[in-house]
C-alpha cells in the first residue's frame, strides 16, 4: 500500500513537472508561431483591458480636503482654516471681485499657512493687499523668482508677509509668513473679469467646489527619506509628505470636519432692466434695490461642492446689442467693445455645408481608442442634415476616402457609409499629411462653408511640417480636432485646431461620446460670423487682441479690446454671414468709462502671448514680452507675483517657523488627462494556466485511478 | 456519453492551459524581444529622421532610460498606446520631450518594464539620453498613488528639469484594469 502511494507520489511529481515543461514549450512555440500575427495586431491583449476600465464612484463622494500633518511628537494637527469672503460687484458686462482669505493660526507656534485655490481661467489679479491687526499692507507686483526671493527673505527675517503666485492660468497659491500663535492674517486679493454672455443670458462663475484628488490611506511602499526637497510653494507638492506611509488618511471624510467657510456676496449693477436673477446651486437671498440692480447673498457658508453660478436676463424690450467700455491710462485710450451679431433667423436655410470626417485608424488606436472613434463617428453622421454633404477619410499608412467628392447626406449615401465606418480596424503607421492634403484638396468651391471633423489621438512625430501644411491649405475649411484615448497628443491638436480656425475637444471614455461629440456639432450647425475683420483708421498705433477674431457660433457675443492713440470716432466691423458678405458700423463715441479696461486689455494680451509662447517652445523674448505687460499693469501672471512685506519684524528670531499646507481645491485643465492603462493580462494569463494544468491533471489523476 | 466527455475533459482543460501559458508568456517575451529591435533601430537613425523599429509599427523610439542601480536600460518610444507600451515605455505626447526643461512623462506597464520602480528608491539616479545624445541625470525624489483620474500632482512643473514616470499600482495584483497608478518624480540634479 505505502509502496502504491509512493509511487503515485512520485508519479505526480514527474508529471507535473513534464507538464509544465512541455506547456512553457508549446506555449512559447504556439507564440513564436504567431509572432507575426501578434505582432500585427498591436497589442489587444495589453489595451483591450482599457475596455472594462471602472470609473471610481466613490472618490466623488470625499467632500473636503482638509489636511493633517503629522507633528513632531507623532500626533496629528488638523492643518489650519482659511476662512473665505468674496465680495463681487458687476457692472453692466465687468465684475470687479474681492476675495479675503483669514488664515487663522489656532496653535501655539508661529507658522507659515499655504492655500492653493482656483479662480476663473480668465480672472486678471492685480491687487493683493495683507491686514495685520489694524494695519494694511499693499502688495507689489514683481517677476516671478524676485518675489519667491522678497518672500523667502521676509519669512526667514521673522517680517509677516504674503505671496500670491500663480500656478496655472485658473490655479493661484496665496503664502502667508509668519501667523503668530492664536492669530490672524487676512489676504486680501481683487480680480477683474468679463461676465459671459450668450445672448440674453449673462452669467458669473466663483469657483468653489472642492473636488478630492487623492486615495485615502494608500501606503507608499518605499519611503526611505534621502532628503526633503518638496517645497511649500505647493500644497499638491505636500499632500502627501514624505512619510506618507505613517499618515492616516490624509483627506478627512463627511461633514464633521470643520470646513473652509467662505461668504459671498454680489452687488449686480446689471445697466439693464432686469427680468430673473438665478444663482444656479447655492440657495441665496435676492434684495432687489430697483430694476437694474440687486444685492444677492450667499445663505449656507460652508464651502460647495460646486462653483457658484449667477445668470440674469434683460426683460426682452431691454437686452443689449451692443457695449462699449473705454479708459484712458498711461496716455493711450483703451475700449473693450462688444457686439451681439445679427439674428440668423432668416437664413438659417440657405447654409449648405460640407463635412470631412477624417479617421486616424493607425495602431496606436488599436483597442478602446477605434471603438471610441467608431462610435464618434456613427454618431457624427446621424447628426447630418439633409441638405448637408459629407465625407469619410481614414488614413494610417495609406489613406482611402470613402467618396470621390462629398455626397449628399441622403439615405443611400449613409447607409454606405455606416458600413465603411464599422469595417474600420486599426492597423500600421501614422501618414496624417497625406490625408490632410486630400481632405483640402476635395474643396469643391461652389459651396459655402467646409468643416473638417478629425479625429485622432495625434501620435505623430513631424508636428510642424503639418501645422505649415494646415496653414497653407485651409482656404475656406476649418479644422476640428477631436482627441480620442487616454493621452492623446493634446499639445498638437490643441495647435492644429488654432492654425485650422476650430476649436479642439476630447473624448476621455466611451461614454462620454455623445455628449462630446453632441456639443460639437450643436456648435458646427450654427455658425454665424465667419471671416471677421476690422477696419479702423488709425492702424499705426493700433493693438487689437485677440489679433485674429475667431468665427462665432450661435449666441456667441463678438468682444475683444483694444488700444490705440487715440482711438477713431468708429470702426467697421465685416464678415460673412453665411455665404453673404456682412459689415456694420460702429460708433466709438460715448460709452462708460471704467477703470480697469487697461488691465482686461492687459489680460487678453497675456493670454495670447502665452499661447505664443507654448508654441514657439518657450521663446525667452516672448517670456520677456509678457512680464513687461504684467508689470506694467500690475498683473499676476506665469511670470510675476505679487508680494507684501510688513516691514517690522513680528516673530522673535530663534523661534521655529513650521509650515502648513492648507488644501484648497479644483480641478484643473492639464497636459494629461489620465493615466494610460499600464498593466498587462500576463499574470492574470499565467495564474489562469497554471490553475488549468492542475485541474486538468487531477482530473486525469481520477480518471486512471478509477480504470 | 458521459464517460466520454470526462475523458475528453482533461485534455480540453490542457489545451486551454497551454494557450492561456502561451499567450501570458508571449507578453512578457514580447516586451523583452521588442526591445532588441527598437535598439537596433536607435542605432541606425540619426538626429532627425525617426526610424520605426518594424516596418509596421506605429512608433518609433525617442529616448533611452538607464537606471543604473536596477540594471535598467530600456528604450523608450513615442505615445502611450497600448501598441507602444506592449513593447517597451512610453513618452506621453504633450508632456516635455526628454531632456528638454519642463516635466517629461513616461508610463510603462507595471509587470513587464516598470516592475522595478517597486524597488526604485528616493535618492537614486535615472538618466534619459534624447535622440541626439544628450544626457539628462535625475535623481528620485518622490513617490505617490494616485487615481489614473487624478493628474494634478503629475502635471505640476515644480522644477525647470523633472522626470515622471509612472505605471499601475498594486505592483503584484493579479488582474489588470485598476484605477491606481504608481508615479515617481525625479529631478534634474542641475536644479536641486
Amino acid at each position: 500500500m505505502s509502496a502504491i502511494r509512493q509511487n503515485l507520489g512520485r508519479h505526480l511529481l514527474t508529471s507535473l513537472f513534464n507538464c509544465v515543461a512541455y506547456a512553457s514549450g508549446v506555449g512559447i512555440a504556439i507564440s513564436f508561431g504567431l509572432m507575426s500575427l501578434v505582432f500585427m495586431s498591436g497589442s489587444a491583449q495589453a489595451s483591450e483591458d482599457d475596455i472594462a476600465l471602472p470609473v471610481v464612484e466613490d472618490l466623488s463622494d470625499l467632500q473636503s480636503g482638509q489636511l493633517v500633518f503629522r507633528s513632531t511628537n507623532g500626533h496629528y494637527l488638523t492643518s489650519p482654516s482659511v476662512d473665505t469672503d468674496v465680495v463681487i460687484d458687476i457692472s453692466g458686462l465687468l465684475a470687479r471681485v474681492t476675495v479675503s482669505q483669514s488664515f487663522l493660526n489656532p496653535t501655539t507656534q508661529w507658522h507659515e499657512g499655504i492655500y492653493v485655490f482656483p479662480l476663473p481661467e480668465t480672472a486678471a489679479v492685480d491687487h493683493l493687499r495683507m491686514k495685520v491687526g489694524e494695519r494694511i499692507i499693499e502688495g507689489e507686483i514683481k517677476p516671478k523668482q524676485v518675489a519667491r526671493a522678497i518672500y523667502e527673505k521676509a519669512k526667514s527675517a521673522g517680517k509677516q508677509s504674503s505671496l500670491i503666485e500663480q500656478q496655472r492660468p485658473n490655479m493661484f497659491t496665496s503664502s502667508v509668513a509668519n501667523i503668530a500663535p492664536g492669530d490672524k492674517i487676512t489676504v486680501i486679493i481683487e480680480y477683474q473679469q468679463v461676465i459671459s454672455q450668450t445672448k440674453n443670458d449673462f452669467s458669473l462663475r466663483f469657483p468653489m467646489a472642492i473636488t478630492p484628488r487623492y486615495i485615502p490611506g494608500e501606503e507608499i511602499i518605499n519611503n526611505d527619506e534621502v532628503q526633503q526637497f518638496n517645497g511649500n510653494g505647493w500644497a499638491v507638492d505636500t499632500d502627501q509628505v514624505p512619510d506618507a506611509s505613517h499618515i492616516t488618511p490624509p483627506v478627512l471624510l463627511g461633514n464633521d470636519s470643520k470646513t473652509n467657510l467662505t461668504t459671498l456676496k454680489v452687488n449686480l449693477a446689471a445697466g439693464f432692466q432686469l427680468a430673473k436673477v438665478d444663482s444656479l446651486y447655492h440657495p441665496v437671498d435676492q434684495v432687489t434695490l430697483d430694476n437694474d440692480n440687486r444685492q444677492i447673498t450667499l445663505i449656507n457658508s460652508q464651502a460647495g461642492v460646486r462653483d457658484f453660478e449667477l445668470v440674469w436676463q434683460a426683460k426682452a424690450s431691454s437686452t443689449p446689442q451692443a457695449a462699449l467700455f473705454k479708459q484712458h491710462f498711461k496716455g493711450k485710450d483703451y475700449a473693450l467693445v462688444m457686439l451681439n451679431p445679427p439674428s440668423q433667423h432668416s437664413i438659417k436655410q440657405s447654409i449648405a455645408r460640407e463635412l470631412v470626417f477624417v479617421i486616424d485608424t493607425s495602431g496606436s488606436m488599436d483597442g478602446t481608442s477605434i471603438k471610441q472613434a467608431r462610435k464618434a463617428l456613427q454618431y457624427g453622421i446621424k447628426q447630418l442634415r439633409r441638405q448637408d454633404s459629407f465625407n469619410i477619410i481614414r488614413f494610417s499608412d495609406d489613406s482611402k476616402s470613402l467618396f470621390d467628392q462629398a455626397q449628399l447626406a441622403n439615405h443611400d449615401n449613409l447607409d454606405i457609409a455606416r458600413d465603411f465606418v464599422n469595417a474600420l480596424t486599426a492597423d500600421g503607421g501614422t501618414e496624417m499629411a497625406p490625408a490632410l492634403k486630400l481632405a483640402f484638396k476635395q474643396n469643391n468651391e461652389s459651396k459655402g462653408l467646409r468643416q473638417i471633423v478629425f479625429l485622432t489621438d495625434g501620435s505623430i512625430g513631424n508636428e510642424d511640417e503639418l501645422f505649415k501644411l494646415i496653414e497653407q491649405n485651409l482656404a475656406d475649411s476649418r479644422l476640428f480636432t477631436v482627441g480620442i484615448g487616454s493621452a492623446p497628443n493634446s499639445h498638437f491638436m490643441n495647435r492644429a485646431a488654432k492654425y485650422g480656425r476650430g476649436s479642439y475637444s476630447y473624448i476621455g471614455n466611451e461614454s462620454e461620446v455623445k455628449q462630446k461629440i453632441q456639443a460639437l456639432f450643436n456648435k458646427l450647425t450654427h455658425p454665424v460670423l465667419t471671416d471677421i475683420t476690422l477696419n479702423i483708421s488709425c492702424e499705426d498705433s493700433l493693438e487689437q487682441w485677440p489679433q485674429s477674431i475667431p468665427d462665432l457660433y450661435q449666441d456667441e457675443p463678438l468682444m475683444f479690446v483694444l488700444r490705440a492713440d487715440p482711438l477713431p470716432k468708429q470702426m467697421i466691423i465685416s464678415g460673412h454671414f453665411g455665404t453673404r458678405p456682412w459689415q456694420t458700423t460702429m460708433q466709438l463715441k460715448g460709452g462708460k468709462q471704467s477703470e480697469v479696461v487697461s488691465v482686461l486689455w492687459a489680460r487678453r494680451k497675456i493670454e495670447a502671448l502665452m499661447d505664443r509662447y507654448r508654441l514657439q517652445n518657450k521663446d525667452d523674448v516672448i517670456k520677456q514680452q509678457i512680464v513687461e505687460v504684467a508689470l506694467n499693469h500690475h498683473l499676476v501672471s506665469k511670470f510675476t507675483s505679487l508680494v507684501a512685506i510688513d516691514k517690522t519684524p513680528a516673530k522673535p528670531l530663534g523661534e521655529a517657523l513650521s509650515s502648513k499646507i492648507i488644501a484648497g481645491d479644483l480641478a484643473a485643465g492639464s497636459n494629461l488627462e489620465r493615466l494610460p492603462q499600464t498593466a498587462t493580462s500576463a499574470s492574470f494569463q499565467l495564474l489562469l494556466a497554471a490553475l488549468l494544468l492542475l485541474s486538468s491533471f487531477l482530473l486525469r489523476l481520477m480518471q486512471t485511478e478509477q480504470v | 456519453m458521459k464517460l466520454a466527455l470526462k475523458n475528453k475533459l482533461p485534455v480540453i482543460l490542457l489545451v486551454l492551459a497551454l494557450w492561456q501559458l502561451g499567450q501570458g508568456s508571449y507578453i512578457y517575451l514580447k516586451a523583452e524581444l521588442a526591445q532588441y529591435l527598437i535598439a537596433a533601430a536607435w542605432q541606425e537613425q540619426d538626429k532627425t529622421t525617426q526610424i520605426k523599429p518594424w516596418p509596421w509599427a506605429d512608433t518609433w523610439p525617442v529616448a533611452r532610460l538607464v537606471v543604473p542601480q536596477h540594471k535598467v536600460d530600456q528604450y523608450v518610444l513615442a505615445g502611450v498606446s497600448g501598441e507602444a507600451l506592449a513593447f517597451g515605455p512610453g513618452h506621453v505626447f504633450s508632456s516635455a520631450a526628454p531632456t528638454i526643461s519642463g516635466n517629461t512623462i513616461i508610463a510603462a506597464h507595471r509587470d513587464t518594464h516598470f516592475s522595478f520602480l517597486n524597488a526604485l528608491k528616493k535618492g537614486e539616479l535615472i538618466t534619459l539620453y534624447n535622440r541626439k545624445g544628450d544626457r539628462r541625470d535625475y535623481i528620485v525624489q518622490d513617490m505617490r498613488v494616485v487615481d489614473k483620474e487624478d493628474v494634478d500632482w503629475i502635471n505640476a512643473e515644480d522644477y525647470q528639469y523633472q522626470l515622471t514616470l509612472a505605471t499601475c499600482y498594486p505592483f503584484d495584483a493579479i488582474q489588470a484594469g485598476g484605477p491606481l497608478r504608481y508615479v515617481v518624480r525625479a529631478v534634474s540634479l542641475a536644479t536641486i
